[in-house]
């Protein structure tokens, strides 16, 4: 008890303890923003969308990560101390293990300060290939590590995966080394590490929350997670046990004013400096977009297409929003947009010479000009080939005329073939004097619809009947899998920044999975074998070039363009780069609380 | 009233046995094949063939009907297929938001509704009334779509009256903060055609021989119309309320999506999007079993109603 001469000191200190507390609440540096779309959980090797990702991303840390400012990206360390070399060829990596990082405290370490060791990090690229995890991801290491694919088999024949037993490909060498062994050399290989799908866990967090570890996500990244409302609202705030980082510029651009911004931002700091960061899963775009118009988040990231007009006609800030002092980058991301012809398909298949050339004359006629302008706003820029800009071995100076919108050669290489009208009904048709119907299938959706309604019309205006078909995406997987179709919209984002994640798609082994247009071309296939076993180098950029080259002469693909994208952030952002690989960065953001009050006290 | 209700609730087995058959053969042979959702963006058919063993849905179709059945019969409906939530836990948390926004909705909906439909039928025939139908007519022909945009633009951005969305843990934020713009978007929307049809329920009681005697009688107009043809066109009111109450349960989707609520509507619509088949066999199973429920109660209510009515 407070005797009563001490009470009005008491009263005092509790006053001022509660006038601190506020003081302290207000000036709790929070950030709002929105994802395009939900998220599904936060277990890292049991995810594969893109915001459930983009959360694992702050709550964990992968080994190694993509520098901050470098571009085209660059490899970094995180949880590991540097970036291995690759050893043998290319078929071995080691990775230390960075001393003194700890898990976010968590009822199941039971009250002790948890290490993070090369065991979590072989633990988890195991819990990629337990079949019991279904991991999506689960091919970043299959076929690629000695032994780990027979664990998985007997897995599937015993029903469950061996955590324990030791295989040559993941070898825990010490407290602080992990030495993974491939089967084949591979140069790309770290790239997965950088992903949050291999992302060290603990073990007993795993096995604590068992079925529900969706919820539970313990990782030594700058933030833990600390509400969550599915699909509606989460809460990350900053992870105590983490120990904190200085901005690196060693890659940045001294002539960058965005670079020289962000440096200014937060030199000196140590990070994070938020504390607190809330996230609004919103699928409708209006309410996102004005969400952040009237403030209540302070940034917005991909301005939806159908706003775009309004913040940012022909590609500048208007006046009106520069003088609130919003900030715009246009980011172009390391993903294709196309469309993917059937290459096993009787009529619009092969490699014979009239088949490439009404492969050529669809390319040629399909409106890719009114695409870019009508559905995209604008934001977007003519594909030349399937390397997009951003990527290593992205070659800015491949260019041609091979995907240009030009009906007038397509016309002209479909009569040279005889893809012409032989009943007089006023349609093309085959050669032979077949009718000539193209398929065109597509998902549900707006935007979707749209573009079939583009290809409709293209096709009309050089003779061509297309039917389009609408179904869910589901059973477009189906289809395009099962090889059911002529010609199907795709579309597909880096995992990580190398052409080869991009002409994969067309390696014929690869087929259907993942090439599931199915084509094979043996000298495109020669090459790509060649150019997986090169380290990074102007020969391999050489071999990527020639394979580009082939796909374009024999247009397995009607290449649409690579998207732009717009983010914008409040003046009172700062730090904010968007990273072409990375969702959001938000350990590298701070937040002017000064200035938010200053300007909504306005 | 013991005898009806158990001969009702009998009655309802058959129609449940058809409803989970339908929802059997939907999901089973039209629905799309979820292990392709799930396997990811590279997906490899041993991989495809692991997760469709996980799913039981490898099973010949005789055992993954029995399992469902077994589901609806013990409300265990297992985890989400994409979250690896329990699906139980998945509706127990949406209802709350859903029936937030929908119950006020319907009460000040079917108020303002039978309020205005009494009035309007007062005075059939004048210029007011006219004036009203039409205002309903172009009101009904408008898209829910664009009144939500218009309505979030201008009471949510324009005008800052209301915040454009979000929503909290705490059921009075909600209703005070968060519900209102939604709320009076859903009533506004759906008063047209409600007191299109209210006034036409009163205009047919109105026409009533009953109604020419009351007043006959000498009873006040408005005696006349709150208690002769109020009470009897309640009835059909109460259908057509009975028939909507199951939608409360279900929310509206594209509410739920632009105002950022976390309610049922739009978890169906995540759930379809991802082949969720778990989260979407409970959501409709259970919606029909509410809506026979519904029709039920429905029924017993017309005898409060109107004692002529005996249930037999």
């Amino acid at each position: 008890m407070i005797d009563s001469a001490r009470l009005p000191g008491a009263l005092l200190l509790a006053a001022l303890a509660l006038l601190a507390g506020n003081t302290a609440h207000a000036e709790q540096k929070v950030l709002r923003f929105a994802f395009r779309s939900v998220e599904t959980g936060f277990d890292p090797q049991r995810v594969d969308d893109l915001y459930s990702s983009a959360v694992n991303n702050e709550i964990f840390e992968p080994l190694l990560e993509f520098d901050y400012f470098a571009r085209p990206v660059r490899l970094a360390p995180l949880a590991a101390e540097s970036v291995p070399e690759p050893e043998e060829g290319g078929s071995v990596y080691t990775f230390r293990i960075r001393r003194g990082v700890y898990f976010s405290d968590d009822p199941a370490f039971r009250g002790q300060r948890r290490e993070l060791t090369a065991r979590d990090a072989a633990y988890a690229i195991k819990r990629l290939r337990d079949p019991r995890n279904r991991a999506p991801y689960g091919w970043l290491v299959q076929d690629a590590l000695v032994g780990l694919d027979e664990l998985h088999d007997e897995a599937l024949e015993s029903g469950r995966f061996d955590y324990d037993r030791p295989i040559a490909g993941i070898e825990v060498v010490d407290r602080y080394t992990l030495r993974l062994r491939l089967k084949q050399p591979d140069y790309n290989f770290l790239y997965r590490f950088t992903m949050p799908q291999t992302a060290p866990v603990a073990r007993e967090v795993i096995e604590t929350y068992a079925e529900d570890t969706m919820a539970h996500p313990v990782g030594t990244g700058p933030f833990r997670l600390a509400e969550w409302t599915r699909r509606q609202k989460i809460v990350l705030e900053r992870n105590p046990s983490y120990r904190g980082r200085t901005l690196d510029t060693t890659w940045a651009d001294p002539g960058d004013p965005e670079h020289r911004r962000v440096i200014a931002d937060l030199r000196g700091k140590l990070l994070p400096q938020l504390d607190r960061v809330e996230i609004y899963p919103m699928d409708a775009s209006q309410p996102r977009f004005l969400a952040f118009m009237n403030g209540e988040h302070d940034l917005i990231q991909e301005v939806p297409v159908t706003f775009i007009n309004q913040v940012a006609p022909g590609g500048r800030l208007l006046p009106s929003l520069e003088a609130r002092g919003i900030r715009m980058q246009r980011v172009v991301p390391p993903e294709i947009t196309y469309y993917s012809f059937n290459m096993e398909h009787p009529v619009i298949g092969g490699y014979t010479p009239e088949k490439v050339a009404l492969r050529r004359a669809l390319v040629l006629a399909h409106d890719v000009d009114s695409e870019i302008a009508v559905l995209y706003k604008g934001q977007g820029q003519l594909a030349y080939g399937p390397v997009p800009p951003g990527v290593v071995g992205y070659d800015p100076d491949f260019r041609h005329h091979e995907q240009d919108y030009d009906p007038a050669r397509a016309v002209a290489l479909l009569d040279l073939y005889g893809w012409v009208d032989h009943d007089g009904d006023g349609w093309r048709d085959r050669p032979d004097g077949q009718p000539l119907v193209i398929d065109y299938l597509h998902s549900t959706g707006a935007t979707a619809r749209e573009a079939a309604g583009l290809w409709e019309k293209s096709m009309r205006r050089i003779g061509i009947r297309l039917v389009a078909r609408g179904v869910q995406f589901s059973d477009q997987l189906r289809d395009r899998k099962a090889g059911k179709y002529m010609i199907a919209a795709a579309a597909w984002a880096a995992d990580w920044p190398d052409a080869q994640n991009f002409l994969a798609l067309l390696y014929g082994p690869n087929a259907p999975e993942l090439n599931d247009n199915r084509f094979r071309l043996e000298a495109y296939d020669r090459l790509y074998e060649r150019a997986a076993m090169m380290p990074d180098s102007p020969e391999r950029n050489r071999l990527y070039r020639e394979m580009s080259r082939l796909a374009i002469a024999y247009a397995p693909w009607r290449l649409s363009e690579y998207l732009v994208w717009t983010h914008l952030s409040y003046p009172w952002v700062l730090g904010y780069l968007k990273h072409p690989i990375y969702h959001t960065r938000l350990e590298y953001l701070d937040v002017d609380v000064a200035t938010r009050a200053a300007a909504q006290a306005r | 009233m013991g005898a009806y209700l158990a001969r009702r609730l009998w009655q309802m087995v058959p129609t449940l046995a058809g409803v989970i058959a339908l929802v059997f053969v939907l999901f089973n042979w039209v629905g799309g094949d979820p292990a392709l959702i799930l396997a990811g963006k590279v997906p490899d058919p041993a991989q495809i063939e692991n997760i469709r063993r996980q799913l039981g849905i490898d099973q010949p179709w005789w055992v993954q009907l029995w399992i469902f059945v077994q589901q609806v019969f013990t409300f265990d409906f297992g985890r989400s297929w994409s979250t690896n939530q329990l699906v139980s836990d998945v509706i127990l948390s949406r209802l709350g938001p859903t029936l937030t926004i929908m119950v006020p909705m319907l009460l000040l909906e079917t108020l303002l509704a039978v309020t205005l439909a009494l009035l309007v039928a007062w005075v059939r025939g004048s210029l007011t009334d006219r004036v009203v139908m039409v205002v309903t007519t172009v009101a009904m022909s408008i898209s829910f779509l664009v009144y939500i945009i218009v309505f979030q633009w201008l009471f949510g951005y324009r005008l800052a009256w209301f915040p454009v969305q979000g929503w909290s843990e705490d059921l009075w934020t909600n209703l005070v903060k968060f519900a209102p713009l939604p709320v009076l978007l859903g009533v506004f929307v759906s008063l047209a055609p409600s007191l299109r049809l209210y006034r036409s329920f009163f205009l047919d009681e109105i026409g009533h021989d009953y109604v020419r005697t009351a007043r006959a009688k000498g009873l006040s107009e408005r005696r006349v119309m709150l208690r002769h043809v109020l009470r009897n066109a309640l009835i059909p009111i109460l259908t057509y309320v009975g028939i909507g109450l199951p939608s409360l349960f279900v929310g509206s989707f594209l509410l739920e999506m632009f105002f950022s609520i976390p309610g049922l509507g739009r978890e169906v619509i995540d759930s379809v999007n991802r082949s969720d088949f778990p989260v979407i066999k409970a959501i409709t199973v259970y919606l029909a079993v509410l809506t026979m429920l519904v029709n039920l109660l429905v029924d017993v209510l017309y005898h409060y109603a109107d004692p002529r009515v005996k249930l037999r």
